[in-house]
């Protein structure tokens, strides 16, 4: 993996852990024969925020690796290491995509919102065609309707539609 | 006591009414365990009113068949879609997924079954010898021995994925984080939920595993582009395990059993330990180490047998002390209670019918199981061989429909889709999820202990290790801790003395 990368992650984490003991003040930790409800997170963050800064400190100081890999000196350029490929940008569409549908289901109701995302997301994975998204989702559609809804009783959002 | 032993607790699982209980739990188990959107807690409570007419043992012989069939299901789609449909079968995703994509699926699935076959008649034939000494022993954990339990836990399962240990105790760190989201186990106090009522609950572990184990495996599909993805022809008698593979399997099933049973006995979420457990030592003996994570067989054998011994061995603990570790065994415990028994240390001494029932239950439903999913292993294989633009699109269908199904709640979704990009993101940056479920498991056990604990021995944390049984886990922690470290150092030396 690129050194810049675990730079990267090493850092988020312990972003992570240090916003989460910051948001941690909130709660009263009260005394060692009593514990409060901020004990515990404050010692899984302190926990935390170490490993992380270890893992960090770690890969910031790693030599060269002799396997062709980067030093220091020689970090990835930041494009590289940021580069987006076809595959991700699909991602991106995708994530797209479901945001619209998780939106959708309490405004037009589970099912509708269900049929078009499955066209939609098998679209995005790679069908070429319409018809078979559109049979795949109609079918996945009937499978749910009859099993959680009319069998299993599960109560999904109607929407202003049904 | 004497005279119920493994002969009584069949000839009571036998009778008619419970023999179609077991067979009717262990289908609807399955059922659950391989359809998302009710869980197997949901459906144990949807059950309840049932059997308050099938009486106490017929009944609860249907709770634990759901259970255990549940488990059975789970692991299903975790070999064929990365989906873990519990805790206890996280960690088969790893090995049984890597299975599926390299057309194995069938082998992997069959592997589960028999595994799961043969902890469960190990699990009861020792609970018939063990049993009411280690009822007793049960009693002998107390919130500091607990809390000791689950730091040795944490310590032990570091090492889980074989990549780098200080990543993996990130992951257990930010799971046991996640685990203090909602109602504070001690005081009730709410905490990081930003005030978000649907938050209160705690974080879904469904929205969470779906989306970083089922989610984020359609986003790396998309990633690799369909160019990438082959899909393997396989043959009909490839579909099953071939003799190399069972004779990789056999050890692997031995030690899992007496592995999971051994920690099945030990109050905690002992399935899910169990199989992380056996994970760790197979991947840690096998001859095969470098497969481990592509598809090793062992990787499935192993954490497969040991859920299900410990889900046996786990009855003690479970019924002895009466303290559920999970919402489904919470819930069998609670059908116990609509029965009128008590669960508790008597329990073994004045219901034997109904302890033995249940345990003679697991051997019986683990017998149906195998006979039912062997010839099915066939028809879930083929799952695998659907093109991606098709069987992703379904999948995740099917998270949605778990996350939202779990409290009937859109939140769990908008979980389960944040879950699915970071775990996303956590493979690219070689983060494995599996330890980040451990410590949301261990999470709430471990704080509620280290509270208790400490509110015992009035704030002395000499409490912690006081007892015989905290000294002698700290030892074996603290060796845990260390050991690897000097093995590096000394490897490292003698390395550079080889160089030099």
């Amino acid at each position: 993996m690129a050194t810049r990368k675990e730079r990267l992650s090493g850092l988020v984490v312990m972003l992570f852990g240090a916003g989460s003991l910051l948001y941690n003040l909130k709660y009263p930790l009260d005394t060692w024969g009593n514990p409060g409800p901020g004990v515990f997170p404050l010692m899984a963050g302190t926990v935390l925020v170490v490993l992380a800064a270890w893992v960090l400190g770690r890969d910031i100081l790693k030599p060269a690796s002799r396997e062709g890999g980067e030093s220091n000196a020689q970090c990835t350029p930041l494009k590289e290491t940021f580069r987006i490929t076809q595959g991700e940008r699909r991602i991106f569409l995708m994530i797209a995509v479901f945001v619209l549908y998780i939106l959708m289901i309490k405004w037009i109701g589970f099912f509708v919102s269900n049929f078009f995302f499955v066209i939609l997301a098998s679209r995005l994975i790679g069908a070429r065609s319409w018809g078979a998204p559109v049979a795949l989702s109609a079918g996945i559609n009937l499978f749910c309707y009859a099993l959680f809804d009319l069998w299993l009783k599960l109560s999904f959002p109607r929407g202003v539609l049904f | 006591m004497a005279d119920h032993g493994i002969l009584s607790s069949l000839l009571t699982t036998f009778q008619p009414v419970n023999f179609l209980s077991c067979f009717i739990g262990a289908v609807v188990g399955t059922l659950v365990g391989v359809l998302p959107g009710l869980g197997p807690a949901a459906a144990m409570a949807l059950v309840i009113p049932l059997t308050l007419k099938l009486g106490p043992t017929a009944g609860l012989i249907m709770l634990a068949g759901i259970y255990y069939g549940s488990m059975y299901g789970g692991s299903t789609t975790s070999i064929l879609v990365n989906v873990p449909g519990e805790p206890a079968s996280v960690v088969t995703t790893i090995d049984g997924y890597a299975m599926a994509r390299k057309g194995r699926a069938g082998a992997a699935l069959a592997v589960a079954a028999i595994g799961s076959f043969v902890a469960g008649t190990f699990s009861v034939i020792a609970l018939q010898f063990f049993a009411p000494l280690l009822a007793r022993s049960a009693l002998a954990f107390g919130p500091a021995e607990y809390f000791t339990l689950t730091v040795l836990g944490v310590i032990m399962l570091s090492n889980l994925t074989g990549k780098s240990r200080a990543r993996s105790l990130i992951m257990i760190m930010v799971g046991l984080l996640l685990s203090t989201v909602g109602t504070d186990p001690v005081g009730g106090m709410e905490r990081f939920s930003f005030g978000l009522e649907a938050a209160q609950g705690g974080v879904s572990f469904i929205a969470l595993t779906t989306g970083l184990f089922g989610v984020a495996e359609v986003f790396a599909v998309m990633a690799e582009g369909e160019e990438q993805i082959k899909l393997l022809p396989v043959r009909f008698r490839e579909l099953y395990p071939n003799r190399e593979e069972i004779r990789r399997s056999v050890a692997p099933m031995a030690r899992g059993s007496v592995l999971g049973f051994l920690i099945g006995l030990l109050p905690g979420p002992a399935a899910t330990m169990a199989s992380f457990a056996s994970y760790g030592l197979e991947r840690r003996i096998s001859k095969h180490r470098e497969e481990f994570g592509k598809g090793a067989i062992e990787g499935v054998a192993g954490p497969e047998s040991a859920n299900n011994a410990a889900a046996g061995g786990a009855m003690i603990p479970l019924l002895s002390l009466g303290l559920p570790f999970t919402p489904a065994t919470a819930v069998l415990l609670g059908g116990m209670l609509l029965h009128g028994i008590t669960p508790g240390p008597f329990l073994l001494r004045d219901r034997p019918d109904v302890f033995w029932g249940v345990v003679g239950s697991f051997y019986l439903g683990n017998m149906m199981l195998l006979i039912l999913n062997l010839p099915l292993v066939g028809i879930f294989a083929k799952i695998v061989r659907v093109a991606p633009k098709y069987l992703m699109p379904t999948v995740l269908v099917l998270c949605v429909i778990g996350a939202y199904g779990d409290n009937s709640s859109l939140f769990d979704v908008w979980v389960m889709l944040g879950a699915g990009v970071v775990g996303y993101v956590m493979r690219k940056y070689d983060y494995a999820p599996a330890p980040l479920i451990v410590g949301l498991v261990l999470g709430p056990v471990m704080e509620r202990s280290l509270r208790q604990a400490l509110i015992i021995s009035k704030g002395s944390l000499s409490g912690l290790w006081e007892s015989p049984l905290c000294i002698a886990m700290w030892i074996v922690i603290l060796l845990a801790a260390v050991l690897p470290f000097a093995m590096h150092v000394v490897h490292k030396s003698t390395g550079t003395r080889r160089n030099a």
